[in-house]
């Protein structure tokens, strides 16, 4: 339980972090997106239904701060449209990616990250290009310019990169709460349940 | 899988559709909300990006000095823009007096805002400003600066989230739409950004133009005020190239506003506002000396 109210508080100080990562503009104006890089660490470190609990919060806070309600000019149509992006997509969003990456739980008990840096990456850009899919379907046509990619590619390569930090952090959290992320017969590296290694 | 984590699936799935329906009202509110608790973050933010870009350009001077100074600035361009809308005011009042026909011309009321925050999503080209709801901004107001002796537009309000917060869609957008023609012509044509325009100052596409357009390399594309959305005359670009299609041309427009070193931008109020800011009371005459000309004709 205790795990679960560090966890609860790791959110929000992600996107009081975020509010200072600037933009890269020399990665094709990506960013680390360090809110659903910290999701998607707590997401391989906790059960099925509080991922999908923290899905709900973190996907909420996030569309309460950044969901931009996008109106086609009216000088243009001469009314108002629908929202691109719904208000409660990003949850959607990371319900579905949380629900992968829940696939690597394994790998992370085992005490083995790569996979699950791996997928941190793969579910970022998973997670923004669903985004942008659906902006397209909006819009009309599908444009795919060649930046785009680096765009994803980058984005992506930074939460993969910010991963490990998130992914021991969580390890050394689970160890000072006693909470027990492992449960079968992996002692001999990272038991996070205050056993010695 | 397991009966609990299917009904925590369905749990998930209804607050999913229940939060998507969300009335816009309600949407507003919750952001406002937002708004009003990260709001600190977002000053810190800025301060901290405005420390840095000062650090690596200059010797820091002391944080009241340096305060003073960009108040001033921020003065300095609202009056230049209040100057050239009054030379425009006085050129059409000078040419409506020799047709010996009058259309009055409304003045803009401009309110000054400083950028807190840039691009903060990843698929929109945003910027959020520190004028909101109380300072007699609202959605689709015109967001302009001085280049020169002009006003170039940056972009629209999007969405007034808070009473001293905003969000500018900008002109580098796909979805900032804007009636626009060549400098000296009636050519007109739609100005928008480009899907995915990624790069640090992406040029904008003048779409749905006439085959016969003169849109030489270089020539300057103004807003047409077609529509009334965006005021007429605001600078918007020049011309790149032509591409002439099957049925219309379209032309490669670079902007005229850098909208990588925004500081500080103007919206324009509307012009039936009854909520003109302090800021923008008169002051020293100033919007006595807009509406002289209304006066005199």
């Amino acid at each position: 339980m205790r795990f679960f109210v560090a966890l609860l508080l790791l959110i929000p100080v992600s996107f009081i972090l975020q509010e200072f990562i600037p933009v890269f503009d020399w990665a094709y104006g990506s960013r680390l997106l360090l809110v659903h890089t910290a999701f998607f660490a707590i997401a391989i470190a906790t059960p099925f239904p509080v991922m999908l609990l923290f899905a709900l919060f973190t996907g909420f806070v996030w569309d309460a701060r950044y969901h931009i309600p996008i109106h086609t000019s009216e000088e243009v149509y001469g009314g108002l449209v629908s929202q691109e992006l719904p208000f409660g997509f990003t949850i959607f969003l990371l319900g579905l990616t949380g629900a992968l990456i829940q696939g690597v739980r394994p790998f992370f008990r085992r005490g083995r990250w790569e996979l699950p840096v791996f997928m941190i990456g793969l579910c970022t850009f998973l997670a923004l290009i669903l985004e942008y899919l659906v902006i397209n379907f909006h819009r009309g046509g599908l444009e795919t310019p060649g930046d785009l990619w680096w765009k994803l590619l980058m984005t992506s390569l930074f939460s993969a990169l910010v991963s490990p930090f998130l992914l021991l952090l969580l390890s050394r959290l689970a160890d000072q709460t006693r909470y027990r992320i492992q449960t079968e017969g992996l002692k001999r590296r990272h038991t996070y349940d205050g056993d010695a290694i | 899988m397991s009966r609990l984590n299917i009904v925590f699936l369905a749990v998930f799935v209804g607050l999913v559709v229940w939060i998507t329906l969300f009335q816009p009202s309600v949407v507003r509110q919750i952001q406002n909300g937002a708004m009003v608790a990260f709001r600190p973050f977002i000053e810190a933010s800025s301060a901290v990006r405005t420390g840095v870009e000062e650090a690596g350009s200059e010797p820091l001077s002391p944080a009241q000095l340096r305060a003073q100074v960009e108040e001033l600035e921020r003065d300095r361009n609202r009056l230049k823009l209040e100057v050239i809308q009054l030379d425009e005011v006085r050129r059409e009042n000078n040419a409506l007096r020799r047709a010996l026909q009058y259309q009055q011309r409304a003045p803009l009321a401009v309110v000054a805002t400083r950028v807190l925050s840039r691009k903060p999503r990843t698929w929109y080209n945003t910027l959020v400003i520190d004028k909101g709801l109380l300072d007699g901004v609202e959605v689709d107001s015109p967001v302009i600066v001085p280049s020169g002796e002009e006003a170039a537009l940056v972009g629209k309000v999007s969405e007034v989230v808070g009473d001293h917060s905003a969000i500018v869609l900008l002109l580098t957008d796909e979805m900032c739409q804007v009636s626009a023609k060549f400098e000296n012509s009636q050519d007109q044509g739609i100005l928008s950004g480009q899907r995915g325009a990624l790069r640090q100052t992406p040029d904008l596409q003048l779409r749905y133009l006439s085959k016969e357009a003169d849109a030489s390399a270089g020539r300057r594309v103004i807003s047409s005020g077609a529509g009334g959305l965006f005021p007429p005359d605001l600078l918007l670009g020049k011309v790149i190239s032509l591409e002439i299609g099957a049925i219309d041309a379209s032309a490669t427009v670079e902007p005229t506003v850098d909208f990588d070193d925004l500081k500080d931008v103007f919206v324009v109020l509307p012009a039936d506002s009854d909520r003109i800011p302090e800021a923008l009371a008169p002051e020293d005459g100033e919007m006595e000396a807009l509406e002289k000309p209304d006066e005199d004709s």
